[in-house]
């Protein structure tokens, strides 16, 4: 009895140290539950409404999918231009931030700075700010996507920069060429694979993005699936789900297949 | 000097030659793609011209930032209200996903059935967009931060619950198969022999996934999830600038601190190594 009771202290003060973060961990979920609105009986009600709104969406509207193909192209499109842009940006910015090919140390550093600030920047924020500039459609779209590249991927192309083996650019730099002889020749060929692998992965990121800048205002699939929510037209949504599904898994897939492609086995991400 | 300076000059023009026809085609390709979406999408060099003035009306119009925004309770509340979708969307995402990882993973269920499940679930979780899984919601629950937030919960389960079972296959076996031999019960083994070992892992994906969260969280107001998106969008679309950049500037603050505040719970919590 007495043994029991003695570890059931034992196990209590081991534990006690948890007592004041955890406390508090419940008191910021409470709040956080109230302050979101958390409502069971809402959950409860939904569920059925669920199983409703399923029901409704069966069968997928097959004769909206001709419809559906241009908006799917159009999303694609403004991925791909939009990667491209910020793959065009980074690798200029890049250049500036690497220690081994601008000598120039505040250059550098402002440059660094530049990347960090806007890798902290919410895309919505960007986003919105190109649509207030120039309008709907899919330029500020485009726009958005290369400027939301530009911080994570300058970053990786200049780390990848500086970690070139510096034998090449010294015996070019020895040979008397000139600053864009020895980026095309000595830099360009050893951190090619890695900017590849890296604008690859970008992409595949950017392609959600761009479904996701369709629903806010750049035109494309997403626009196509937040407008037959609204209307009610589960069916043609239901049909909208699919193409979106079918477009993030093939690019996936497309961009699987040309990093294995293009570097062998190994993937670098 | 050079002994064979036409042999040198062949080799170079060789190795031209090889580069060339490696890149050509697949550059070639890839030049007429962009091309060809650059005309379908109807952006040529005049848009960035006449957007130029656009941007100096609109930082005219901006300047001075509107702080009196913020007297409105309902835009001060919205903060409030897009860190809790982030928080408690966080929470419950890291607890879907432990489970889910406990049964995905090869050292802890035995069964190839349920663990293919699991592992199949959080791959179609990961390929669903988050748009998706929010305007679904939207029409369940209603418009508001509790569609945001189990979205955020929702879309945690993919990527989190894949990086806890990998944590956890990959831990020490020898513990557990001592805890087995003694006659532990599952509950205890995953207590004293798994636990210890990923949580550090576990603490810091989770960290990580918050400040992700947080961002999404922004996007999700847009489209009905509640929060400061829905305000800066909504200021945006009404045209007062004034307002706009004084949420977001708000907006920068809240993220900026969220994200010192996570990675001092990170150092804190697990010492200098931060595990991604």
């Amino acid at each position: 009895m007495i043994a029991m009771k003695l570890t059931a202290i034992k196990t209590l003060s081991r534990y006690r140290s948890y007592l004041f973060p955890v406390s508090i961990l419940v008191l910021l979920l409470w709040g956080a539950a109230v302050v979101s609105r958390v409502d069971p009986a809402v959950l409860a009600a939904g569920i059925p409404r669920g199983i409703d709104l399923l029901g409704h969406m069966l069968p997928p509207d097959w004769a909206a999918f001709p419809q559906l193909m241009a908006p799917a192209l159009k999303t694609l499109q403004i991925a791909f231009v939009g990667t491209v842009f910020g793959i065009l940006a980074a690798f200029v910015v890049s250049l500036f931030a690497a220690a081994n090919i601008n000598p120039n140390r505040a250059v550098r550093e402002t440059m660094r700075g530049l990347l960090s600030a806007q890798r902290a920047l919410p895309d919505l924020i960007i986003l919105l700010f190109f649509v207030a500039i120039v309008g709907l459609g899919p330029f500020p779209g485009v726009m958005a996507l290369a400027v939301s590249s530009v911080g994570m991927l300058g970053k990786l192309f200049a780390d990848a920069i500086e970690e070139v083996d510096p034998r090449p650019m010294e015996a070019l730099v020895a040979v008397g060429a000139t600053k864009g002889q020895i980026i095309r020749y000595a830099v360009l060929p050893q951190v090619m694979p890695s900017l590849i692998a890296n604008s690859l992965y970008r992409f595949d990121t950017n392609i959600r993005m761009s479904i996701f800048l369709g629903a806010v205002g750049a035109g494309g699939i997403g626009f196509d699936l937040v407008v037959s929510i609204r209307l009610l037209d589960y069916q043609t949504a239901f049909s909208a789900i699919i193409v979106v599904l079918i477009l993030v898994l093939a690019c996936e897939k497309l961009s699987d297949v040309l990093r294995t492609r293009l570097f062998g086995q190994e993937v670098l991400r | 000097m050079n002994k064979h300076p036409k042999k040198q000059k062949q080799n170079e023009e060789v190795h031209y030659q090889r580069w060339y026809r490696r890149w050509f085609w697949p550059g070639s390709f890839f030049m007429l793609l962009f091309v060809w979406c650059l005309f379908a999408l109807n952006i040529s060099p005049r848009q960035f011209w006449e957007g130029i003035p656009h941007f100096f009306s609109l930082v005219s119009e901006m300047f001075p930032p509107n702080w009196a925004v913020f007297t409105r309770g309902k835009v001060l509340w919205s903060i409030l209200e897009v860190l809790s979708m982030a928080f408690l969307g966080t929470f419950l995402g890291t607890l879907f996903s432990f489970f889910l990882a406990l049964l995905a993973a090869g050292n802890l269920t035995p069964s190839p059935l349920v663990r293919t499940a699991a592992k199949w679930l959080m791959a179609a979780e990961r390929a669903v967009p988050t748009l998706i899984i929010i305007l679904l919601l939207v029409v369940v629950v209603g418009l508001g931060p509790f569609a945001g937030m189990i979205a955020l919960a929702i879309g945690s389960v993919g990527m989190l619950g894949k990086l806890f079972a990998e944590a956890m296959e990959n831990v020490d076996p020898k513990p557990l198969e001592s805890l087995v031999s003694t006659g532990a019960s599952k509950l205890q083994v995953i207590r004293y022999a798994v636990l210890p070992q990923v949580a550090p892992s576990l603490i810091a994906n989770t960290l990580y996934k918050f400040d992700i969260n947080l961002r999404a969280a922004l996007f999700l107001g847009v489209v009905g999830g509640g929060g400061i998106g829905f305000e800066l969008h909504l200021a945006m679309s009404l045209f007062r600038y004034a307002d706009a950049l004084a949420i977001t500037v708000m907006t920068l603050v809240v993220v900026w601190l969220a994200e010192k505040i996570s990675d001092y719970l990170r150092r804190r919590i697990i010492g200098q190594e931060v595990l991604q």
